[in-house]
């Protein structure tokens, strides 16, 4: 019995020890992703511009995933890689997050989000050549000849003499009015438009049936791509509108971050000599259990990946409150076991199966608010919600297991059989 | 063993703690609230300089230029790669339901440049928000508070059955209430911005005030087995006052870990940590006494009379 006690305390010891080289690791190598807030970047959020009603709540849905998809490649073609687009499904709309880029400096965050966005109503129309603005540019007639949501795939290639062209491939009903059209305007140019500014105006050469058809120009091949990419976002049904955009300097934020650890890692010290002053020998037990709790609670952030925003910092630091908490409803309870003159072995069992349900019960309706501010709140809420949900997880596992078995490995030491230790006169 | 009738005094506890509240709704008359432009939707530009500035100076300009009200502050803030050396933020808020446009936002900019000492290359910071985003949050965050406030008196009704559950769930709730009536008061008074930052602060509050609560409940449900010989007054008494060294560690604990936070938050004039901090301190602190003072005087109340209800109708 007491050895097996032993092997559990060990085992917990050496558990936290492997737990906290691994971290030291993760933050050695920077593996904490940190929100927006806090590296610095821009923050924004898309929303679609929809005219009342005119969508169904599917169709929005949809519309956000193809929008999705389409600003992952603007950021990919602006040479932004660790950018994040998320749908927020209970907003319906978009968040956007660019971090900034190391030295970065003529960044006109704005401008960017405002390019993003512009993932706009795509068409091809019917012109008049006659109708030109001041740089020869057609203006659009509004007799529209395929919708950008008929475009199913858009690509850039090249043809038999090695020339960069665009290939377009429509559904059966864009296929079918782009037969009649190009039929009917063999020579002439059709312009396709992103809301009203042109962006090619191809001509026909030829009827062109079947449901693919192929843009020809003196492209580069950027040109074609860009092109390409350009008519692929066309099959988004509404604009998206930058309803936000938070630009934050990576200093200021850094600077931020800086404080918050350093006022974690003090009062986490004065935590401790609190708890070690108050509780004594299980003290030292409940700090070598917190220890743990944040150890862990800095793994599951660097595995998981999840970026950590200030809120999120809100909710960590409430999670470990609630872990202090547990600690002390549970020594509370073996103080007053042997005041009644229990045992020490069976003071540690009964203390801490009393206390498990006030442990639990407080537990379980703090998880309780986390799941539904996750699942129903956005931004900040969710970042808050989402560190608290795992912290008091793991709160609620050292402070009723680690902390418990090593309590029980030290009661069956004879020096640790002193009252005083506990706390108890 | 120390021994406090709670029970005895809870009139004056209720008062203390009415009074505080009338006072922050009194001031919500006076004052309203002060919506930051992440709620009041608007543009917030933050532009580097070499050394304090004239704000009234630059606020003049850029009003005369914009033809909309503007308000500026300077803001002096830790710099992490030289800790001795300030950060120095001019903030200009322009509130209202359209953001500045590209050439407003480029003209507040020239502006700033051509009259004062802008760091070149420096920070810069800018927010643009309508105020729809901001309000959103705030409902989302009051539905999902809400639903989870219903499925917390689910259950607390269930498991707390031992001490009629239902009068439990909504005392503990009158509590939270009460902490967040109490942060309210501190908010209208002060006049502190109400922004991103607050709702966080806000849901730790009910986060942690809850937590207090429900270890209380959990003694009395306890005690209600234990002490089947005694009256409902000394159950909740000597459930108050056995947990009562626990809950003064947990708060000089937690409190202890907030203040310092706020401490190296003021000493670095980190706005954002500071507006969190200060509402945390506030809030744990009346959590801490809802968790004593109100909650449970206040369920041993609605016990009473409901009971003097079934005798009457007996």
């Amino acid at each position: 019995m007491r050895n097996s006690s032993f092997v559990k305390f060990f085992i917990v010891i050496l558990v936290f020890a492997v737990c906290a080289f691994l971290a030291y690791n993760e933050v050695k190598n920077d593996n904490i992703r940190t929100g927006i807030d806090i590296r610095g970047g821009v923050s924004a959020i898309l929303e679609p511009d929809i005219p009342d009603n005119s969508l169904t709540a599917e169709q929005i849905t949809k519309g956000l995933e193809s929008a999705k998809v389409i600003l992952d490649k603007r950021l990919e073609s602006k040479q932004i890689y660790d950018g994040s687009v998320t749908i927020d499904t209970v907003g319906k709309r978009i968040n956007v997050d660019i971090p900034w880029a190391a030295g970065e400096t003529n960044f006109d965050p704005q401008d960017t989000i405002d390019e993003l966005g512009k993932t706009a109503l795509l068409t091809f129309q019917e012109v008049d050549v006659n109708m030109v603005d001041e740089y020869g540019r057609f203006l659009p007639t509004g007799k529209i000849v395929l919708q950008g949501t008929q475009v199913k795939d858009a690509y850039p290639g090249t043809d038999n003499n090695n020339k960069w062209i665009v290939a377009l491939e429509l559904d059966p009903s864009g296929a079918e009015s782009f037969a009649e059209a190009t039929g009917r305007l063999v020579g002439k140019p059709i312009a396709i438009y992103m809301d009203n500014d042109m962006i090619s105006a191809p001509r026909v050469d030829s009827k062109i049936t079947g449901g693919s058809a192929i843009i020809t120009g003196q492209f580069t091949s950027k040109e074609a791509a860009d092109l390409a990419a350009t008519i692929r976002s066309g099959s988004l049904p509404f604009r998206l509108v930058a309803a936000k955009v938070d630009s934050i300097s990576p200093q200021l934020g850094q600077g931020a971050l800086d404080v918050a650890v350093n006022a974690g890692i003090v009062g986490f010290i004065l935590v401790c000599l609190f708890m070690l002053l108050v509780y004594r020998m299980p003290g030292l037990l409940a700090n070598i259990g917190l220890f743990g709790l944040v150890v862990l609670t800095i793994l599951s952030v660097a595995w998981t990946g999840i970026s950590i925003t200030l809120p999120g910092i809100g909710g960590i630091i409430l999670a470990i409150g609630m872990g202090v908490d547990a600690n002390a409803v549970i020594f509370e309870r073996i103080k007053e076991e042997l005041r009644d003159g229990k045992t020490f072995r069976s003071a540690v069992d009964t203390g801490f199966n009393r206390a498990f349900s006030a442990v639990l019960d407080s537990n379980v309706t703090t998880l309780i608010t986390a799941v539904v501010l996750y699942v129903m709140g956005s931004g900040p809420i969710k970042g808050f919600a989402l560190t608290l949900g795992i912290g008091v997880g793991i709160s609620f596992l050292t402070a009723v297991t680690a902390t418990k078995a090593m309590l029980q490995a030290v009661t069956g030491v004879e020096f640790a059989k002193n009252k005083w230790l506990y706390g108890v006169k | 063993m120390f021994n406090f009738d709670f029970i005895k005094h809870k009139k004056i506890f209720f008062s203390i703690s009415i009074i505080l509240i009338v006072i922050g709704i009194v001031f919500y008359f006076i004052n309203g609230l002060n919506f930051d432009v992440q709620f009041s939707g608007g543009t917030r530009i933050l532009i580097e300089t070499n050394s304090e500035i004239d704000i009234n100076k630059a606020g003049d300009l850029v009003e005369a230029a914009l033809g909309k009200s503007v308000i500026t502050q300077m803001l002096q803030t830790y710099n992490p790669e030289n800790a001795s050396q300030k950060i120095y933020m001019l903030r200009l808020d322009i509130a209202g339901e359209e953001a500045l446009n590209e050439h407003e936002r480029n003209l507040v900019n020239d502006i700033i440049a051509e009259n004062f000492d802008v760091k070149e290359n420096g920070n810069q910071e800018v927010l643009s928000v309508e105020p729809s985003i901001g309000r959103e949050t705030m409902t989302d965050g009051l539905k999902a508070t809400l639903i989870a406030s219903v499925l917390i008196v689910l259950y607390v009704t269930w498991r707390f059955s031992a001490m009629s559950g239902f009068s439990a769930a909504i005392t503990a709730l009158v509590a939270l209430l009460h902490d967040v009536l109490i942060v309210f008061a501190l908010y209208t008074v002060f006049q502190l911005p109400i922004n991103e930052v607050f709702i966080s602060a806000a849901l730790t509050i009910l986060g942690y005030s809850i937590n207090d609560t429900i270890v209380i409940y959990d003694r009395i449900r306890e005690n209600s087995k234990l002490m089947k010989k005694h009256t409902l007054e000394e159950i909740v008494n000597a459930s108050i006052n056995q947990s009562l060294t626990r809950t003064l560690n947990t708060a000089v604990t937690t409190l202890l870990t907030i203040t310092t936070l706020y401490v190296f938050a003021a000493a670095n004039n980190i706005t954002s940590l500071m507006e969190f901090s200060l509402p945390l301190i506030i809030g744990f602190i009346a959590g801490i006494y809802s968790t004593i003072f109100i909650a449970s005087p206040l369920w041993l109340m609605w016990r009473n009379a409901s009971m003097k209800k079934t005798l009457k109708k007996a």
